[in-house]
């Protein structure tokens, strides 16, 4: 029974595992073409993107905020950097593009979370704000061009890959860059499990008053979780740019949701104080994953929009559900806090 | 003015009926309409923001901005918008929050484009009787939208903000799926010649929508329903302990904005007669800064219909005068993102201003002050 419990995960991973595993064995039975190297391939390089920006999304999630102007971070800093190398005619190297993505990105971010912390505004609505204050600020002041070519060190990147097998169905490539991701993601993993920076996330997300009492410095903790959103969103904005060889400003803005959904679906709590790394990553792959099978079936892509929302509705409810459920259980075990019937009550993880 | 003076000159004022009891409970009134938390002082600052707004764009470009064309363009393109915010500012009345309202209201008026369509298609004299019917039809759509949503937050217990960008993206997919992603051309006459009719040069639209934000402001202040979202809003846990139920409260609250959305998806067909997925798709932001800029508080339980109506009109003003002055629609986006965090941030500080002479006195022994106000995590 311990051994199950654990396999299932703190916050359902082992569930989430086993879904997307049922899903793969459906649509590898229903159309083979699905079950192939390419396919796999194919579904790691499309999720490349959305994993780097799902962890600064669930890094912000697990303190019990939001924050929706990631995407015009990301593209800001990409679309800047490129910008800026171009026209200067100077090409700083990938180390070089990722460090100055990575500060527009920080300084962004740092943006959001002084007006966050130091004001203490309902992060949704200062997120939407800034979201608006910096793709327009890109538009007006960076440029709205589209370039077609790139700096040659991201041109260089965007052809390497790390695997290039052929295969009975052709050629399939695995995308160098898959790599780096992965390390961000144990980093990401290391830093939310091990550190005191991680611990404090988790605490603020728990509860933030009795985070501040412990000794936590919560108002610091809250500007340096936006500014490493920020950072995060520039590392995928670069990444965007580079996959898709090309710097178009209007990319990315708009697919806010698909990560978000992923986030919470990987089982993060939207009121904070949950969340895992590996969660995430498996949210972000089933998104994908149902992506990917509904084209193969034949859907046509005007439903993507409306399966992803189904999905998130499914999976938000049934946590919601089984929250209430679990929280109903506690009050007959302790008959004493009426409050705890209340459907939108944080449950103890 | 302590509330122990205040019971006492009103017991004095029911006690006796000469005139200068009179006054003072004529007094009195008035005092408590200006101190009621969030409503007054917000319409107020609204005014005044909105006279900012024209002397200055009539400042920098008279010819354009004071044109009778421009200011009816104004109250034309109001509409649609404010209707909008109303909804929003119902919902966050009780501390929520809906995305999903512009998709509703493409949804409403695809729904009645479409069907005029096929009834115009057989029979065009049919049509034009049945257009009453056909507008109910699409109002009803958002209604049923709206009680989805409400479905949702209130007995599957999602949070509001979760809940209606998934039902978002579900009606805006719907939306795409059904139109082909393509623009659907006609809608009933009738509508056209609302759009297009004035009373006394003043929009046919702009009256419906004051009479629309009336019912709105009487729901609101003269129901109990109203009252109940309010306290919704104001303190979930006390309401709980008033018995009130909260279910019910939250679906209707969820379906009325949904009925006002789909009000507002006529007001696109009165305005244009075509409808697509895609429309208005900058109004979710928008709403949303008009609903807080109106004097709404996100966390829920307070907010002006007067505030929101002047707040609509002051973000059209700022809209148009930014056209006038040939500024882009990417600068506008700017202007409302700083108003709204501006706005935010003058709140809060004013809020600590009012609290701090407490503070400053000295923290009460054995715990810290409420820190409700400066606790930055229940967006929800």
């Amino acid at each position: 029974m311990d051994a199950l419990r654990r396999l299932r995960g703190s916050n359902n991973e082992g569930v989430l595992a086993l879904v997307l595993l049922g899903l793969v064995v459906a649509m590898s039975i229903a159309n083979p073409t699905f079950f192939t190297l390419n396919t796999g391939f194919a579904i790691l390089r499309s999720s490349i993107v959305p994993v780097v920006f799902a962890l600064g999304v669930l890094v912000v999630v697990i303190t019990g905020g939001i924050d929706v102007s990631f995407a015009a971070i990301a593209i800001f800093a990409g679309y800047a950097t490129v910008s800026f190398c171009l026209t200067v005619g100077f090409d700083p190297g990938l180390a070089g593009i990722f460090a100055i993505a990575i500060g527009v990105g920080a300084l962004l971010g740092l943006v959001n979370g002084i007006v966050i912390a130091r004001f203490g505004l309902p992060t949704l609505i200062v997120t939407l704000g800034t979201q608006g204050i910096f793709f327009g600020a890109m538009y007006t002041y960076v440029g709205a061009s589209y370039y077609a070519e790139l700096p040659g060190s991201m041109a260089a990147l965007a052809t390497t890959n790390l695997v290039d097998v052929t295969t009975a169905s052709g050629r399939a490539y695995l995308h160098v860059l898959v790599v780096p991701v992965l390390l961000l993601c144990v980093l990401v993993s290391l830093v939310l499990k091990r550190t005191m920076f991680g611990r404090s996330l988790y605490a603020m997300g728990g509860d933030l008053e009795a985070a501040r009492r412990a000794g936590f410095a919560v108002k610091r903790t809250q500007v340096w979780v936006y500014v490493a959103v920020g950072a995060l969103a520039a590392i995928a904005g670069v990444i965007h740019i580079v996959l898709s060889r090309s710097a178009n400003p209007r990319d990315l803005v708009g697919g806010e949701l698909d990560i978000i959904a992923a986030v919470v679906l990987g089982g993060a709590s939207i009121f904070g104080g949950r969340g895992s790394v590996i969660g995430t990553v498996l949210g972000v792959l089933l998104v994908q994953v149902i992506k990917n099978s509904l084209l193969l079936v034949g859907v046509p892509s005007a439903w993507l929009r409306t399966a992803v929302g189904v999905l998130l509705v499914v999976g938000v409810g049934v946590q919601a559900i089984a929250a209430r459920r679990k929280s109903r259980r506690m009050r007959v075990i302790d008959d004493a806090d009426p409050v705890q019937s209340q459907p939108e009550m944080k449950v103890g993880s | 003015m302590s509330p122990d003076t205040d019971t006492r000159t009103e017991r004095r004022a029911s006690a006796d009926r000469s005139p200068r009891a009179l006054n003072d409970r004529l007094g009195q009134f008035t005092r408590g309409f200006l101190r009621r938390p969030g409503a007054s002082p917000s319409a107020a600052r609204m005014v005044v923001a909105l006279l900012l707004a024209v002397v200055l764009f009539s400042v920098l470009n008279p010819r354009v901005f004071l044109s009778p064309i421009n200011l009816q363009n104004i109250s034309v393109a109001a509409p649609e918008i404010g209707i909008i915010a109303l909804a929003m500012m119902i919902v966050m009345l009780t501390g929520g929050i809906d995305l999903s309202l512009v998709a509703i209201a493409n949804f409403s008026a695809i729904t009645i484009s479409t069907l005029h369509t096929a009834v115009s298609a057989s029979d065009p004299a049919l049509a034009a009787s049945l257009a009453p019917v056909i507008v109910l039809a699409g109002v009803v759509v958002g209604m049923l939208g709206g009680a989805i949503n409400g479905f949702l937050v209130s007995v599957v217990g999602i949070t509001p903000i979760l809940a209606t960008l998934a039902t978002m993206q579900i009606y805006n997919g719907l939306a795409i799926v059904w139109t082909g992603g393509s623009t659907l051309y006609g809608a009933p006459e009738v509508l056209g010649a609302i759009g297009q009719a004035a009373v006394a040069n003043v929009p046919l639209l702009f009256l419906g929508f004051l009479v629309i934000a009336i019912l709105v402001a009487v729901l609101v202040t003269r129901t109990s329903l109203g009252r109940m979202i309010q306290l919704e809003g104001a303190n979930s846990v006390a309401a709980l302990y008033s018995a009130i139920p909260r279910r019910k409260v939250l679906l209707r609250t969820y379906t009325i904005a949904g009925a006002l959305a789909g009000l507002a998806g006529v007001v696109f067909l009165a305005r244009n007669p075509t409808a697509s997925a895609d429309y208005g798709s900058s109004y979710v932001l928008l709403v949303i800064v008009i609903a807080v800029l109106g004097g709404t508080n996100p966390t829920g339980g307070f907010a002006t219909v007067a505030g929101v109506v002047l707040a609509t009109l002051t973000l059209q003003v700022v809209s148009s005068g930014f056209t006038a002055m040939r500024l882009s629609s990417y600068e506008y986006a700017i202007a409302q993102g700083v108003i709204l965090i501006a706005v935010m941030i003058f709140d809060a500080v004013s809020a600590s201003r009012t609290r701090r002479p407490r503070a400053a006195r000295g923290r009460p022994p054995g715990g810290n002050p409420p820190a409700s106000a400066s606790v930055p995590v229940s967006e929800n």
